[in-house]
């Protein structure tokens, strides 16, 4: 199991910094490795990484999710086995620490087997890339209020957008 | 192409040993032979490389879901969706010859089989009272026929309007809304009789009716249930994706009283191990269960892990999850503890030791999937066994995570989208309430008929005239012989069909045949080419596009008919531009946003690669139930018994069948060829029963009514099904099924808990 944590200061409220990172769906606009995500669920999300044939694609659940604190989360491919968590904490009114640290298990295969080494760098970049885009931004894009915990959803208002859909039986 | 057989085969039943795998090279093979036999091969590659496309045509088969856009293989089908798409696509054709040659009589006693295989209809056609042949009718003149049948009736409640899983969600959506305007909620389906067990079990229990998990959480998962349904025959592309999951380490538990080939072992014919090596082990282990027995099944593992929870507290519940997320726990935790491990034995069939075995795993798995079918639905207490998987699943957290949930598996490609479309005897008033909004009238608020209802009222004469849009209602519906007492006692029935079947022959004093397009073929209308959308088991929502020519000029599609009928049956009632809804199947759509909740900007939105999923509000942590959250349940302890010198029937597809419909007379994974009036025992019951292997046989159901239902002329086969237990093919064996004898609360028939008793019959 290797480990890669890399921290990042932001000069934008706490509130600001969480809920752009929470779109996960925007992570491309201002991510390099990042080429497309899926959010299947609040809980699934569904990641597409570089081109050509560094391409990969995997599903992640989000485990845990705590509105201006932190998101926890684990790989479902067993090809690219990693965990993660991302915190953040305000160091100011309007900056932020963003922390993240991230787990790789050991049985990646091919160009895979060699990320955990490369990791640290990768995240550093990206890190920097979410700090130059919120900054120059100011705001976020949208925000999803609701939590997470040991992988259930617990949306923060009774009736969410999405859950209003036919509930009447199906036979 | 071939052409089809004037007379019915005079084939010998022969049997062999049953097959342990499914798919593989046999299956391209079957699948290609049978295709190649009903049309050309321009056609078949036309179909195969459009069926389950992005743009495509869907599938008309099952509701499987499929991958995602950029996921699809090329072949993305089964044997199955290959004959049923190709049976749809048939070069042959029925014209007014055909039914000047047979008399309606006669065509009746041809079999379902034969029927089938005479090909697409043409034209519109009209049985008249005196007569006893189908003789042809204008459009105008057969649509005006039946409105004017239906503005005479003392009560818009004196016709029904039924609807198979095929027809389109723009179809269906037109068809609720006919119905309500003319001033109906008779509106039973298909559904009636498949899953409603399931939908009401998980509407009280979870606040939904639908199923919670997609495709991605089937490949996540660490443990999957496959109860009371066999995958391979009636939703072959699931193996897929059970092949997957093993890839990624799951194990796969199956529950069945019959051990089927897909239950076993795949071969993936999209891959060289599935052609040449020996595929993949699907289940890890088999229950074999008596019919019936899954009840007492989930109450045995239930109650194993409440008990291994007393052993190690904190260990085996999710508490945190049962805390936040649910109600009655505690109560269900005294009753579930109350169920005696020797009743849970006598029901099912299985040692404590295999329950145990079960339930260990269960206990090794982070996330775990319940699959279900009709093994499930279709009996007395199909819908406390729905509430007792659903306690099953609450007691780990198994819903509402990836990887994890109830998995409701539908056997028709838009069962699930006609019921979110309105296609339902009891819609609720906030469904009404848009509809009055949206199209400015007042929908009647009684409740209607299911199907089960529908041919009671029409055998007691206050259903008159009879309406099916797609399906073979007469075939698909239980107690045959009180079904077409029911039909016949009709004034009117009329079917819009693509295919000859028994629904046509069996009718009312009047009968119409509506010939419509197909699914496969191109829908040109006033403003140019339509698509249709259709709902798949997993919530997709998604587009599906005609590629063929039709199969004659004069058909019309199912839209085009509702519209011309409600505007002749309506004459102007209600705020409703059917015309225009005929030339532009966009503006349904329009309307459908206004009506369902989930639907905005459908038009924009279902174009899109793949379609719209809707989410299900437990995968957002809602739960839409009387506490607002998941509910445990107590359900007594049940089972299906036979008095000694009787065994539980349960009625099953052959593997060459597609729902009333089979391609021919061989079930090739059961090692059954030639004859379908075949009685499938346990070899020591047949024993004990004192009757040999290939024995003629009546099959003699027993109900409490008085009436005697007899299906005659049956083989024995020795098959390794679960003791007291024994299977035959619908809907040959539908007339066993009594019309009273339905699960609690959902009202669907109980085909898979029929007791019978086998009586010798003479030969020859």
């Amino acid at each position: 199991m290797n480990t890669v944590e890399e921290t990042i200061d932001v000069a934008v409220p706490v509130r600001t910094a969480y809920n752009q990172w929470t779109q996960f769906e925007s992570f491309p606009r201002f991510m390099t490795v990042v080429k497309g995500v899926h959010q299947i669920r609040p809980n699934l999300t569904h990641w597409v990484l570089g081109r050509g044939p560094l391409r990969h694609e995997f599903d992640v659940e989000i485990v845990e999710q705590v509105p201006d604190s932190h998101v926890a989360w684990r790989s479902l491919d067993r090809r690219f086995m990693h965990r993660g968590k991302v915190s953040f904490r305000a160091t100011a009114p309007d900056r932020t620490e963003v922390v993240v640290r991230m787990h790789f298990g050991s049985n990646g295969v091919g160009l895979l087997a060699h990320l955990p080494t490369l990791a640290h760098r990768v995240v550093q970049a990206e890190l920097g890339h979410f700090k130059e885009f919120i900054e120059s931004v100011g705001q976020e894009g949208g925000a999803w209020r609701g939590s997470i915990r040991n992988g259930h959803v617990y949306p923060a208002e009774p009736e969410p957008a999405r859950s209003q859909v036919p509930h009447w039986p199906v036979g | 192409m071939k052409k089809a057989a004037s007379e019915e085969p005079d084939e010998q039943l022969t049997v062999t040993k049953p097959k342990a795998w499914a798919a593989g090279v046999p299956a391209v093979a079957h699948a290609l032979e049978y295709s190649l036999d009903q049309t050309s091969a321009p056609r078949v590659g036309t179909t195969l490389l459009a069926i389950n496309q992005v743009n495509g045509i869907d599938c008309p088969g099952c509701a499987w879901a499929d991958p995602s856009p950029g996921h699809r293989h090329l072949n993305e089908y089964c044997e199955n969706g290959a004959k049923h798409i190709n049976d749809e696509a048939t070069s042959r054709r029925i014209t007014s010859d055909f039914f000047r040659r047979y008399s309606v009589a006669e065509l009746n006693r041809q079999s379902d089989l034969w029927l089938n295989q005479q090909g697409r209809l043409t034209e519109p056609m009209v049985k008249r009272p005196d007569s006893d042949h189908y003789e042809p009718i204008s459009w105008p003149e057969a649509l005006g026929l039946l409105a004017g049948e239906l503005r005479e009736l003392d009560s818009p409640d004196e016709a029904a309007f039924y609807t198979s899983g095929r027809v389109s969600n723009e179809a269906a959506f037109l068809l609720q809304l006919f119905a309500r305007a003319y001033g109906t909620n008779n509106l039973p389906d298909c559904s009636n009789l498949c899953h409603e067990s399931s939908g009401f079990a998980l509407a009280e229990t979870l606040g939904t009716g639908k199923g919670t998990v997609s495709l991605e959480d089937i490949h996540h998962a660490d443990l999957i249930f496959l109860v009371g349904q066999n995958p391979g025959t009636n939703h072959p592309r699931q193996l897929s994706a059970l092949e997957e999951a093993k890839h990624n380490g799951a194990r796969i538990i199956a529950v069945n009283p019959l051990p089927e080939a897909g239950l076993m072992r795949f071969k993936n014919p999209q891959k060289p191990s599935g052609i040449i090596g020996r595929g993949v082990q699907i289940a890890d282990r088999f229950l074999q269960v008596r019919a019936g027995g899954d009840l007492a099944l989930f109450q045995g593992l239930n109650r194993l892990l409440l008990e291994a929870e007393d052993s190690r507290p904190g260990a085996v519940l999710d508490h945190d999850f049962i805390r936040s997320n649910t109600s009655g726990f505690e109560e269900f935790s005294r009753h579930a503890r109350s169920i005696a491990w020797e009743d849970i034995l006598t029901a099912t069939g299985l040692t404590r030791e295999e329950i145990g075995q079960a339930a260990d795993d269960v206990m090794r798995s982070e996330r775990v999937i319940v699959c279900w079918a009709m093994g499930v639905t279709q009996h007395r207490h199909a819908v406390p066994t729905i509430r007792e998987i659903v306690n099953f699943l609450l007691l780990r957290g198994n819903l509402g995570k990836p990887g994890a949930g109830a998995c409701p598996v539908r056997g028709h490609s838009n069962v699930q989208g006609d019921r979110t479309m309105g296609i339902w005897e009891r819609m609720p008033d906030i469904f009404l309430d848009a509809l009055r909004k949206e199209f400015d009238f007042e929908p009647p608020r009684a409740h209607g008929v299911d199907a089960v209802n529908a041919i009671r009222a029409m055998r007691e004469g206050r259903i008159k005239v009879f309406v099916g849009v797609a399906g073979n209602f007469v075939r698909a519906a239980p107690d045959s012989n009180a079904t077409e007492d029911a039909l016949r006692q009709c004034s009117l029935t009329a079917h819009i069909s693509t295919k000859l079947n028994r629904s046509h022959t069996v009718c009312g004093r009047t009968a119409l045949i509506l010939p419509a397009l197909g699914r496969t073929e191109r829908d040109i209308q006033a403003t140019g080419e339509q698509f249709v959308t259709v709902e798949n088991s997993m919530s997709e929502v998604h587009t599906s596009q005609g590629r063929l020519e039709p199969a004659s000029r004069t058909l019309l599609s199912e839209v085009a008919i509702i519209c011309r009928l409600a505007r002749l049956t309506l004459n102007g009632k209600a705020d409703i531009p059917w015309e225009q809804f005929e030339g532009d199947y966009g503006l349904i759509r329009d309307r459908i946003s206004n009506v369902i909740p989930g639907f905005q900007h459908f038009n924009r939105r279902v174009v899109r690669p793949g379609g719209i999923r809707l989410p299900n509000p437990v995968n957002e942590g809602v739960f839409h139930t009387r506490t607002d959250k998941a509910l445990f349940t107590c359900n007594e302890w049940q089972m299906s018994e036979a008095p000694e010198g009787h065994l539980v029937l349960q009625t099953l597809r052959s593997h060459d069948q597609w729902n009333t419909i089979p391609y021919t007379d061989n079930d090739r994974y059961r090692g059954i060829h030639g004859s379908r009036r075949v009685v499938m025992v346990n070899p020591e019951d047949l024993s004990r029963l004192d009757l040999a292997e290939g024995q003629l046989v009546d099959l003699v159901s027993v109900w409490g009514d008085g009436v005697e239902r007899r299906a005659e002329g049956f083989r024995t086969v020795p098959y390794p099904t679960a003791l007291g237990c024994a299977a035959a093919y619908y809907p040959e064996a539908n007339v066993l099924a009594p019309l009273d004898s339905v699960a609690e609360t959902s009202n669907q028939p109980a085909y898979k808990g029929i007791v019978v008793r086998l009586e010798p019959a003479a030969e020859g």
